[in-house]
């Protein structure tokens, strides 16, 4: 017994850990840097990434920390994190990785092919209850939001509610993979996601941010082209003096292949 | 109504009750191993999660656990062990045995997610631990700790004082009684105490959301300041995130197995310990 | 030597006999360190303000009017008690940058606070949220409000927790004590007569052999980990309930209370035999031979003689459920509401926690205010535990007499 300890112990003091970096923060980029990351240590064996999630708020106050060495967000960095950081004589490195378009999900059976976005305001600050209101059955609007300091909650507040809180008491889900399961199963749910977590499960909603001029469909050409109006690009944030650690697999991720998993995930490649 | 009948009528409720319950477990566990069996394979013990999480293994997550495990039981049991020595066997039966007893019950019926506050509070962000098996294994040792004082003073009790009496007349030490005579024979009591501890940690999921666990980590632990990925973490996270919920479903279900056969095992072997050698 | 070996070891184990004394104390220093910091939080966002037009009376705002205000549920300063005038926001962004040259704002952005200096003093009725470093001190028409701290009586009666609300957080833990306790109690109400049926059934009325496949069976449950609890939950109870009964989202406090009450049975089952084990053969004797039967023996000694039993055994599983996060956090929908039906979602404090704690910015009210409700869930159990000490210390006094 003994003499296994001292073996594991001399083996643990024994292996260097240059290669290793670690990744936090948000739910919605965590699959994109998973996968990137698995094929990132395929192709380069001797290297280590860890991915952690926690939304895009822990990742940047990680950074802040230094207990990360990438923060991952779905949200550009806020003006006091960044103050923050160089006042803690740091500068901070933004790389824009990816476009993300957030589609406005509802159950398959519902006849609601198109909102606004006052419709989707009143929707989800609780202004508007019923589909009826918008055109579809008499049925209660369930709504369906992320928790709290996820990147998307921050973006779909900024960019649909213009800054207005969501109704109190909106069902928060842990995760996005959460909301569109419920949405699936419930009939007068709504919420929003990520592009690539859109399924088969759940219909996507056209939406129109000129007021019902004309709608588009979330899709990566949509957003592309920038008819669809809910697009927000994916960050990395590192610290410039970690540069040396990070590059290699931030080349990787901005380089073609590492873009084509962007693709495969079903993000917007750059 | 006579007496009679309602002694049946209250009888029969009672039994179906008692059947009930074992329906439960039954319907739990028939639920996971029916889901879960067809997953298991020799990859799926033995290879990372590959795919964004929606195939591969869980290879590095049962490393994880297995680390846990192994950190929490060298912070908990010569800890738990000692204290219950102490109090047991030294600290008599004044107020403070019962202050600390009444201590130990209150511990074990904090929260684990106060642990979880706890440990990131003290261990991660105050000593600088940072997210680490460290850490981890700390805020698991502490938490499974009242456990191991518990089951340890009940196989020191189950000892029949006139062998104390019996070796301190002999001319040993109290020392001496307790190294040599107490605890050989409550040894395999204690043992089985550990082994019920052991299962507990390993599903414990609160105290290691902000302390250790990794969302995606697939290389093994080099160190003790390493992160790991964790079975029970492994499972919740499948479970609600993901791009696709329905293709990671397999995967959460052979998860969960894993999980409930290694704490399906603990509880065997513990049990299976404690009628093999059940001597007093 | 020896001797000193003895005194050495000795020393050992009365330090290890302390061990969990310490650690519920560090917990204790360490929960209310980081908890009680909140309540020197400023109650406007760290390192923003918020500036008026100096026509403006109104001199300060708690931090639900601030919140109406920015959700434009205000609309004019006249309900807030100032002067007839409609509520302009203005919320400081880059975007405000761009209408104006690098010139007009000097390299370093020096010129900023006077450029916003005369937004302010250009619209009476206008309440600007902006970086503490460009606020318009000493201008001319510009009145920076007084920010309060965030109070004990706002934190433990508000009615909404929107924790990452701008400008002013919201931090009413209400709806989640009351969500807690309600899943709690409806766990327990289920499980309280399934637990005690079972409880009588091992203790009175099975044989070897049915005790042989209970008593195992009840440990497994108390042994199967709480997120596999969670799952089940998740994949079975969930879709069963919304099916069940007709429901808008089967994510609701009744899931979380059935799974809980699965939970706290083992807890109760032990206990509740336990103490029912304890009655005296004697009172069981001599009550069949009054000609009571063994059912009216049951209900009228065995019970009563082992309520302090049951009660504790009660309170323990009330102090479970309770404390419970991971399955409550997979199956109850979290919304912070203050629960009205058991089939609405609701918001624990220990999922709370679990959920948000690691998106929470270390040292910021959030993070605080995560610890405050850890040391509210630390009192609960505390209370629980320690009247569940009480009621069976009772029980033993009963029985010395």
């Amino acid at each position: 017994m003994k003499q296994f300890i001292l073996t594991v112990l001399i083996v643990i003091l024994s292996l260097p850990l240059i290669y290793a970096q670690k990744l936090k923060g948000s739910d919605t980029v965590l699959p994109l840097s998973q996968k990137e990351a698995e094929r990132y240590m395929k192709a380069n064996p001797s290297a280590s990434v860890t991915i952690t999630g926690g939304g895009s708020g822990v990742g940047i106050a990680a950074l802040m920390e230094g207990t990360t060495d990438i923060a991952q967000s779905s949200r550009k960095i806020k003006f006091d994190e960044k103050q923050k950081i160089q006042e803690s004589g740091n500068t901070v490195k933004e790389v824009i990785i990816a476009y993300d378009a957030l589609a406005v999900i509802v159950h398959p059976s519902n006849k609601v092919k198109n909102l606004t976005r006052e419709q989707l305001d009143g929707i989800f600050t609780g202004k508007i209850t019923n589909w009826k209101e918008v055109g579809g059955e008499d049925l209660k609007i369930i709504p369906y939001s992320r928790e709290t300091s996820s990147g998307t909650y921050e973006f779909f507040k900024e960019s649909v509610l213009k800054n207005k809180n969501y109704k109190s008491g909106i069902m928060s889900m842990p995760a996005t993979g959460a909301i569109v399961q419920s949405v699936s199963q419930t009939k007068g749910a709504i919420g929003y996601i990520g592009l690539a977590y859109l399924n088969k499960e759940v219909k996507a909603i056209g939406v129109s941010y000129d007021k019902g001029k004309s709608y588009a469909l979330p899709s990566i050409a949509t957003a592309k082209d920038g008819t669809y109006p809910i697009v927000r690009p994916l960050f990395y944030y590192y610290i410039a003096k970690s540069e040396k650690k990070v590059k290699p697999f931030l080349d990787y991720v901005l380089s073609a292949t590492g873009q084509k998993t962007v693709t495969e995930i079903g993000f917007i490649a750059l | 109504m006579n007496k009679k009948t309602s002694q049946q009528i209250a009888f029969i409720i009672f039994r179906i009750l008692g059947i009930f319950v074992v329906g439960i477990l039954f319907w739990i566990l028939g639920f996971i191993i029916y889901n879960g069996i067809g997953v298991i394979s020799w990859k799926f013990l033995t290879e990372p999660p590959s795919e964004g999480m929606t195939g591969g293994g869980i290879f590095p997550a049962i490393v994880g656990t297995l680390c846990l495990i192994a950190g929490s039981s060298i912070v908990a049991f010569p800890l738990g062990i000692l204290s219950a020595i102490y109090t047991s066997e030294y600290a008599g039966n004044g107020y403070i045995i019962k202050f600390i007893r009444i201590m130990t019950n209150n511990l074990g019926g904090i929260p684990s997610i106060i642990f979880g506050l706890f440990g990131m509070s003290l261990f991660v962000n105050t000593l600088g631990f940072g997210d680490s098996i460290l850490a981890g294994s700390l805020t698991l040792g502490l938490l499974c700790l009242p456990l191991v004082i518990r089951t340890t003073e009940e196989a020191l009790k189950a000892i029949p004082d006139s062998f104390r009496t019996g070796s301190l007349a002999l001319g040993a030490s109290k020392l001496q009684t307790v190294n040599r005579i107490i605890l050989p024979m409550a040894f395999p009591n204690i043992i089985t105490g550990l082994i019920l501890s052991i299962g507990r940690i390993s599903g414990e999921t609160a105290p290691i959301l902000f302390t250790v666990a990794a969302y995606f980590l697939p290389k093994l632990p080099t160190s003790i300041f390493d992160q790991v990925m964790a079975l029970p973490y492994h499972l919740y996270v499948i479970a609600v995130s993901g791009t696709d919920l329905e293709a990671s479903r397999p995967i959460a279900y052979g998860t969960a197995l894993v999980l409930i056969v290694i704490v399906l095992i603990m509880n065997l072997m513990a049990s299976f310990l404690r009628r093999k050698l059940k001597k007093y | 030597m020896k001797r000193i070996l003895e005194r050495i070891v000795e020393l050992l184990l009365t330090i290890s006999g302390a061990i969990t004394t310490i650690v519920i104390l560090l917990i204790v220093v360490f929960l209310f360190r980081e908890g009680l910091g909140l309540f020197q939080s400023s109650n406007v966002e760290k390192g923003y303000c918020l500036c008026v037009n100096t026509e403006n009376t109104v001199l300060q705002l708690t931090p639900f009017q601030i919140k109406q205000i920015f959700d434009e549920e205000i609309d004019n300063w006249e309900k807030l008690g100032g002067p007839d005038e409609e509520i302009v926001v203005f919320r400081f962004s880059d975007s405000f940058l761009d209408s104006y040259s690098e010139e007009e704002l000097g390299k370093n952005l020096e010129f900023l606070p006077e450029k916003l200096g005369e937004v302010i003093r250009g619209t009476p009725g206008i309440i600007a949220y902006l970086p503490v470093q460009y606020q318009p001190i000493n201008q001319r028409g510009v009145r920076i409000l007084q920010d309060g701290k965030i109070k004990l009586s706002d934190f433990l009666g508000g009615s909404e927790w929107i924790p990452t609300a701008t400008p002013s957080p919201q931090f009413g833990v209400l709806p989640l004590i009351l969500g807690t306790l309600w899943v709690s109690l409806f766990a327990i109400l289920i499980a309280l007569p399934l637990g005690l049926g079972v409880a009588i059934y091992l203790s009175e009325l099975a044989g070897e052999q049915m005790r042989k496949i209970l008593k195992p069976a009840i440990e497994l449950l108390a042994g199967i980990p709480s997120v596999v609890y969670g799952f089940f939950g998740l994949v079975i109870i969930v879709p069963l309930i919304q099916k069940g009964f007709h429901l808008p989202v089967g994510e609701t406090a009744f899931a979380g209370s059935i799974i809980l009450a699965i939970m706290a049975l083992p807890t109760i089952i032990t206990v509740a035999e336990d103490a029912m084990q304890t009655t005296p053969q004697a009172m069981r004797e001599a009550s069949l031979a009054l000609g009571a039967n063994h059912w009216q023996t049951i209900y009228k000694v065995i019970i009563p003689y082992s309520i302090s039993g049951i009660s504790a055994a009660v309170v323990l599983g009330i102090g479970r459920a309770i404390g419970e996060t991971m399955a409550v956090l997979m199956v109850t929908g979290n919304a912070a509401v203050i629960p009205h039906s058991l089939f609405e979602p609701v918001r624990t404090i220990p999922a709370t926690i679990a959920a948000e704690l690691g998106e929470a910015p270390s040292g910021g009210p959030h993070y605080q205010a995560l610890f405050m409700l850890g040391c509210i869930l630390f009192l609960i159990t505390l209370v629980v535990s320690i009247s569940a000490e009480i009621i069976s210390k009772n029980k033993s006094q009963a029985k010395g007499i």
